[in-house]
């Protein structure tokens, strides 16, 4: 029984981890926090928005020579990402100078933030709470 | 496609023109404002409007106020240097 509620338990962090990366915000909202999940969806998906409109989706550059930091923090958004990367792997979205690097920028924060996120809905959900300590 | 999704799409498909001036540095704002509400999304335990906004507005002058005391400095640092 110890065993079963253990495995359980194993599971809903998964589920919850995996669907705070699916869609940001998703993991609170499964856990009844609909207005966190709600502001979180909102600010995370905006931020990506304004990073892709600053310097095109060719900021997302996975296959090409981007940092491996810049390429880990753009995949903590959602897996968006990664059809966005298989859009630009042939290099025909050239994207160069500070619209680059604004963009680069705004899309690694909003996956940073997603990932902090991600592990605050997991702790969440593994201490049982419904609200966190606050700071 | 419509028209109306041929344009919304044809936004993110090339780049802006942002030139390294001054100006460029406003990009900062609605990044300092992103990182004050996710922060305190995650943090707060009870989420209100008007303590959520204050809250977040709180971090976000406080992150603000941290640069330009930050940039005042390596400015004023900059100066004596090359006076």
């Amino acid at each position: 029984m110890t065993r079963l509620s253990k495995e359980n338990h194993t599971q809903i962090l998964l589920i919850v981890g995996l669907l705070s990366w699916l869609v940001p915000g998703a993991g609170y909202f499964v856990l009844e926090e609909k207005k966190r999940a709600i502001i979180i969806f909102v600010t995370i998906c905006l931020t990506l928005c304004i990073g892709l409109y600053i310097g095109s989706i060719g900021v997302i550059d996975l296959q090409g020579q981007s940092p491996p930091y810049v390429k880990a923090a753009q995949l903590m958004n959602s897996p968006v990402v990664l059809l966005l990367a298989n859009r630009t792997a042939g290099g025909g979205y050239p994207v160069y100078g500070w619209p680059n690097e604004i963009g680069q920028i705004y899309t690694m924060v909003a996956g940073l933030l997603n990932l902090l996120c991600v592990i605050n809905a997991v702790s969440l959900a593994h201490l049982g709470k419904t609200a966190p300590a606050g700071d | 496609m419509s028209v109306m999704d041929f344009l919304v799409i044809a936004t993110f498909t090339a780049p802006e023109h942002i030139y390294p001036n001054p100006q460029a540095m406003l990009w900062l704002l609605p990044l300092t404002a992103t990182i004050a509400i996710v922060y305190k999304a995650t943090k707060l335990p009870t989420i209100t409007l008007d303590l959520f906004l204050k809250e977040a507005a709180i971090l976000f002058g406080s992150i603000v106020g941290f640069i330009i005391i930050t940039a005042s400095v390596l400015y004023a640092l900059a100066w004596l240097i090359s006076a």
